[in-house]
């Protein structure tokens, strides 16, 4: 039953919505969260505990704990009291064997004596081949949920940058005075509210604010005018989820339905911060304290005033603070019966509640609390002490609504660093000292009454203002003062546990941790929270240490309290708030680069795969051996798109002490026409890149890189040039050229079809550097090359006209049966020629020398160091180094896998690059090996993965294997 | 031996797939004026094709390509004349030809053509910025920069230049784009998938010369009106 009418209803009783849970329609309203819609049809458990299967209710309202996580259309942990109920949602109670009211696993509670503190830690180890069955039935029972391995994550998610002057965490009060006061100042202010609403704790109070209206009113009249504020952007339904440097703020929000998200991440960069986020209940602890029927005040108050759901028939307070109090008032007016109010304090009490109590006859106990719920599966019974423990009473009752008091929600503070420490007035965490351009409001800061809830809100909108540049020092300094004349923090409730053994005191939900696991935590040595923590695993569930957070550290502090310990609180760490992986992962646009010839590559058959940044054509059939496009390049002619490779113009008057700086050859020798090949080294002698330079001009330098080593070669140079003051400057062409390798005997044939030029080996030898003009039209730089072993050409054009360029070629080489190879089978052709690729046949600690390139490093040149010789100096004289080697394999069929390890009784080195090689048909590669097995005739052994003991053999044979004497590309 | 000359035609990385409604041949690019449903924005518009220079020089801060006093400071813009100079660095200036056909690039050593090195993109109209805002966590909508203003910096992590052209009310706005070229086919999946919401749309270049005013060329003489016509 509905109470449909409340002013302060936040669903819409004239809209349905309908859920499927446990085989039934559960009929919802507009508004209504998952948990609530349940709530409404009579649904009290929603799931099992971890470790004991204990049955698990509602307990909040904003998923502070794993009570009501549930799989929802298939995904488990949702929390269903932050997710909004859609017709049509299948609901499952989790951790359940049969259904979450007759759980066969239920008999667990009966054995938690012989699950104590850390028992998986402790147990099961002994004997050690008792430990894989025990591993496998603990990994069974372990974890909350489960998810299909094929399971596909459906929805829409989306992502968000945008910036603020003043970021507002909290949509409370505080937080909307904040974002007002920051705003009036012009400034670009962003508000967070993790609710679908504005207006927190004042949102569903009835309470008075001031002479005229009521807290919830006060709450609208804000979110009204934050609303209304053209410079103030609102989110709601938007957690907070982490907070880093320079006041980068992260956040996720959950949409509505006319947004075009299911979920979004919120990344914010903001000048200041203002948290804002108020407090969340400290839970009380006795015995059972997780029975479903117990629930904290904020709960129960707002599934009456926000919901229209009464929380229970019969009801008892056990509570600390005076919104207890004012909740058992107005839950006594919405028709509850309350049995009994007890409260923790034995004064300090709002009068005016007091009174109010008293009119309704309801019984109030001063110094008392809740020491055990009873009840198998729901409440039925409290019994109440004296905080002595000397008194009891027994209530018969359906709910306990029970808080020890508030706990801020310190968290955004913690992760920018900010020092919390306990403050003995209002029993909270508090920070010592704010980070720079960050500021605390409202009631996480101990005030409670409305109107400095607001004073200090306005007070920080303030101060954040100033961290902008604006002088708000006098409108600050009146902030200041009228704050100071409001109410203060108020004196918080000490009480940490009733006076209970605590066996079956819950001090964290999530893990069925209990105050008897603490003291068996700290009597094993575990003195601190951090350790308890971790030992017990107190706070390391879904709820994120909600409700043990502030708990824990009193308690431990507490029971230690003979060696002088003081509360010292757990680490807060992102996400504050758990959410979706795939709301991280946004639109997860995969950004790659395509070469010109791409669309060309694709229709001509070509099997893609990513390497690095790119998309590039590996394959031009399902045979991956390649066999015939490596057979067609070493006796005909094949055609590779080459774009990828790294393309530089490097000029200015310095440009060539540039070129001496970075590259380990005389880059002086670089003449017009003729192409240099050199490598680069990093400061170790350990060879980062190699390619080919030209000389275009005087001072005007053509260079290629890698393709993998492109994005940071500009960068290279710069750095390594940062303190010379040359004149030179570099141009990254890599994109703007579009390179085609066109190789094998009729590779002349073919060219010299579209070229009106000599291309005779005297005309334009082997290493050699022309330009052309193909048509008129088309500029082309041309390379005699031969990185394939056979006579080759690589084709530089500007990357517009590489599709006219490429079907040139194509239609030229129609005749001679040219055709498309990809980068595998250049892989295998470059490979049989023992021609190194960089991060391929070498890794970090390889050197030029360990290469064999030790004959590109001109030692006698001079004008500038070269990075890297220092070094390679140094390594000319270790003969413990690494050596690439060719091998062969003994078994001429089967090549070991790349990456393979070769090894004796260790390793002793690794399989750069092997393949079968249909050229040669055996099976060769190129290895990194200890230098003492580098010798021509050396046996080795090599490790593949998954030999299972069987390894292959090879031997350390002369390079390269194919065409020795290098006469093919000079032909 | 020469093989027949064959047509060559200059490609843009970005290929829409939108109806084509005018089109015509520039310089061997093939420019849409326009598409048949553009809807009523944002826009994004392929200028791929215009020419792009880079301007590298120890003095640059003295030089005038074009005529042009490359802004001062580096993330200023300077946009005459259909042309767009844009200080990248102490050394360096990008120059844009937005307009029509460039001239000849300049002999100096400093220039470089690298009109093929990006691909340059449009997008503008109303929530133009709020697509941007889904992609980028630059901030364009500072209010104490005024455009033109160039902005260096990670678009839905690729590198990017980008010129802030326009400011309106909200998100509406305006700006162009430039990343390596090879990245054209994953930015225009970003950005249609981002932009989708907003009802982003490809569009033709007569709509981007609409936008930023470029002047329409002289009629030799007013089209006579057809029988009917009022």
């Amino acid at each position: 039953m509905r109470l449909e009418q409340l002013p302060t209803l936040r669903v819409d009783p004239s809209e349905s919505c309908a859920l499927h849970y446990g085989g039934k329609t559960c009929q919802g309203v507009a508004g209504d969260t998952v948990a609530t819609a349940l709530y409404a049809n009579g649904v009290r458990i929603f799931g099992r505990s971890l470790k004991y299967h204990r049955p698990r209710g509602l307990y909040s309202l904003d998923g502070e704990c794993s009570n009501t996580c549930m799989a929802v259309d298939g995904i488990p942990n949702v929390r269903a009291e932050n997710t909004l109920a859609k017709n049509g949602m299948h609901v499952e109670a989790q951790n359940v064997m049969g259904s979450a009211d007759f759980d066969w696993m239920g008999f667990m509670d009966k054995l938690s004596w012989l699950m104590p503190a850390g028992f998986y830690y402790r147990t099961l180890h002994k004997p050690a081949r008792l430990w894989p069955f025990a591993l496998k039935q603990v990994r069974k029972v372990a974890g909350l949920g489960k998810i299909a391995p094929d399971f596909r994550m459906k929805g829409r998610y989306a992502e968000i940058y945008p910036t603020a002057d003043v970021c507002v965490i909290g949509g409370g009060a505080a937080g909307m005075t904040a974002a007002l006061a920051a705003a009036g100042h012009g400034l670009r202010v962003i508000l967070l509210e993790a609710r679908p609403w504005l207006g927190g704790c004042f949102d569903y109070r009835v309470g008075p604010y001031d002479g005229e209206k009521a807290l919830y009113q006060r709450g609208r009249e804000l979110a009204a005018q934050v609303e209304g504020a053209a410079n103030i952007r609102v989110f709601v339904h938007a957690s907070n989820v982490g907070v880093y440097n320079n006041n980068l703020v992260t956040a996720f929000q959950v949409g509505a339905r006319s947004d075009s998200f299911d979920e979004r991440y919120i990344e914010i960069r903001a000048a200041s911060v203002v948290v804002a986020t108020g407090c969340i209940e400290r839970p009380l602890l006795f015995e059972n304290n997780e029975r479903p029927g117990v629930m904290q005040v904020g709960c129960a108050h707002r599934l009456a005033r926000t919901y229209g759901l009464l929380p229970g028939r019969r009801a008892v307070f056990s509570i600390g603070h005076d919104l207890g109090l004012e909740a058992a008032v107005d839950l006594c007016d919405l028709g509850v019966e309350i049995a009994c109010v007890a409260d923790i304090r034995e004064d300090g009490q709002n009068p005016d509640l007091l009174l109010a109590l008293a009119e309704r006859r309801v019984p109030f106990l001063r110094g008392w609390v809740a020491t055990r719920a009873h009840g198998g599966k729901q409440v039925e019974k409290v019994t109440l002490r004296t905080i002595d423990g000397l008194v009891k009473r027994q209530f018969e009752c359906d709910l306990i609504v029970a808080s020890a008091g508030l706990t801020p929600l310190t968290g955004p503070l913690t992760l920018a660093q900010a020092r919390l420490r306990y403050d003995a007035h209002t029993g909270y965490f508090l920070p010592t000292d704010l980070p720079a351009r960050m500021h605390a409001a409202g009631r996480m800061t101990g005030r409670n009454h409305p109107l400095a809830i607001e004073a200090s809100g306005r007070l920080a909108g303030l101060q954040a203002a100033a961290d902008c540049g604006i002088d708000t020092a006098a409108a600050a300094a009146a902030a200041a003062d009228r704050l100071r004349e409001l109410p203060g923090p108020e004196r918080g409730t000490k009480l940490v546990t009733a006076p209970v053994k605590g066996t079956k005191s819950f001090i964290c939900f999530d893990e069925d941790t209990t105050v008897k696991n603490i003291k068996q935590a700290i009597d094993m040595g575990f003195d601190v929270p951090e350790l308890i923590k971790r030992f017990t695993s107190a706070g390391t569930g879904p709820g994120q240490g909600g409700i043990p957070g502030h708990n824990l550290p009193l308690f431990a502090a507490r029971y230690q309290a003979l060696t002088g310990a003081t509360p010292v609180p757990t680490t807060a760490r992102v996400p504050l708030v758990p959410t979706l992986v795939a709301t991280y992962a946004g639109a997860a646009h995969d950004m790659s680069k395509r070469t010109p010839l791409d669309e060309l590559q694709k229709a001509d058959g070509g099997v893609f795969r990513r390497i690095g940044v790119w998309q590039r054509a590996r394959y031009f059939s399902q045979d991956f051996s390649c066999r015939e496009e490596v057979l067609n390049v070493r006796t005909n002619v094949g055609m590779l798109d080459g774009s990828t490779l790294g393309k530089f113009r490097l000029h200015g008057p310095d440009a060539l002490k540039a070129l001496q700086r970075i590259y380990v050859g005389d880059m002086a020798k670089a003449a017009p026409g003729k192409i240099k090949y050199s490598a680069m080294c990093n400061e170790d002698g350990c060879v980062i890149d190699d390619g080919v330079v030209v000389k275009i001009a005087e001072n005007d330098y053509y260079f290629t890189t890698s393709t993998a080593r492109a994005g940071e070669t500009a960068e290279w140079f710069r750095y390594h040039t940062r303190y010379d003051g040359w004149d030179y400057h570099i141009v990254n062409l890599t994109d703007a050229l579009g390179v085609i390798n066109i190789s094998g005997p009729n590779a002349r044939k073919v060219l010299q079809k579209v070229i009106d030029a000599d291309l005779s080996n005297e005309a334009f030898p082997f290493a050699a550097y022309r330009e052309f003009l193909i048509q008129k039209t088309i500029p082309v730089r041309a390379m005699r090359l031969g990185f394939v072993g056979e006579l080759s050409y690589e084709l530089h054009a500007p990357a517009s006209y590489m599709v006219a360029l490429w079907r040139m070629l194509a239609e030229a080489g129609q005749e001679f049966g040219i055709r498309n190879f990809g980068v595998e089978a250049q892989n295998v052709l470059r490979m049989e020629k023992c021609h190194i690729i960089l991060g391929v046949e070498s890794e970090q600690r390889t050197n030029l020398l360990d290469l064999g390139l030790g004959f590109l490093w001109d030692r006698k040149k001079t004008g500038t160091k070269t990075v890297g010789t220092v070094a390679l100096r140094q390594a000319e004289a270790d003969p413990a180094r690494f050596r690439l080697v060719g091998i062969e394999m003994d078994d001429s069929d089967r090549a070991p896998r790349d990456g393979s390890l070769i090894v004796d009784q260790r390793i002793r080195g690794y399989v750069c690059t092997a393949r079968r090689s249909v050229t040669l048909n055996r099976a060769v590669g190129m290895a990194l090996v200890e230098s003492d097995l580098a010798a021509e005739g050396t046996r080795l052994e090599i490790f593949e993965d998954e030999c299972q003991g069987k390894r292959l053999a090879a031997r350390v044979v002369p390079m390269p294997f194919y065409d020795p004497q290098g006469h093919r590309m000079r032909m | 031996m020469r093989s027949k000359t064959m047509p060559i035609e200059r490609r843009s990385p970005v290929q829409f797939h939108s109806e084509i409604k005018k089109s015509e041949v520039r310089d061997r690019w093939t420019v849409v004026l326009a598409y048949a449903d553009e809807g009523r924005g944002p826009f994004l518009v392929d200028l791929s094709h215009a020419s792009r220079w880079d301007l590298q020089d120890r003095n640059i801060a003295q030089m005038t390509p074009l005529g042009k006093q490359v802004p001062e400071s580096p993330g200023q813009c300077l946009f005459q004349d259909g042309v767009l100079v844009n200080r990248m660095n102490r050394t360096q200036a990008a120059i844009w030809h937005l307009f029509g056909t460039a001239p000849e690039l300049p002999a100096e050593p400093g220039y470089t053509d690298v009109t093929d090195a990006t691909v340059c993109l449009a997008l503008f109209g109303p929530n133009a910025l709020a697509v941007v805002e889904k992609l980028c966590a630059l901030d364009f909508l500072d209010p104490g920069k005024q455009p033109p203003f160039l902005l260096q910096g990670p678009f839905s992590h690729v590198p990017c230049q980008l010129v802030l052209m326009e400011k309106g009310r909200g998100f509406d706005g305006g700006l162009l784009l430039a990343c390596s070229r090879g990245y054209a086919a994953s930015m225009l999946h970003a950005l249609l998938g981002a932009g989708a919401e907003f009802g982003l749309t490809p569009a033709g270049e007569k709509r981007f010369n609409d936008w930023l005013g470029k002047p329409e060329p002289v009629k030799a003489r007013p089209a006579r009106k057809r029988k009917g016509e009022k």
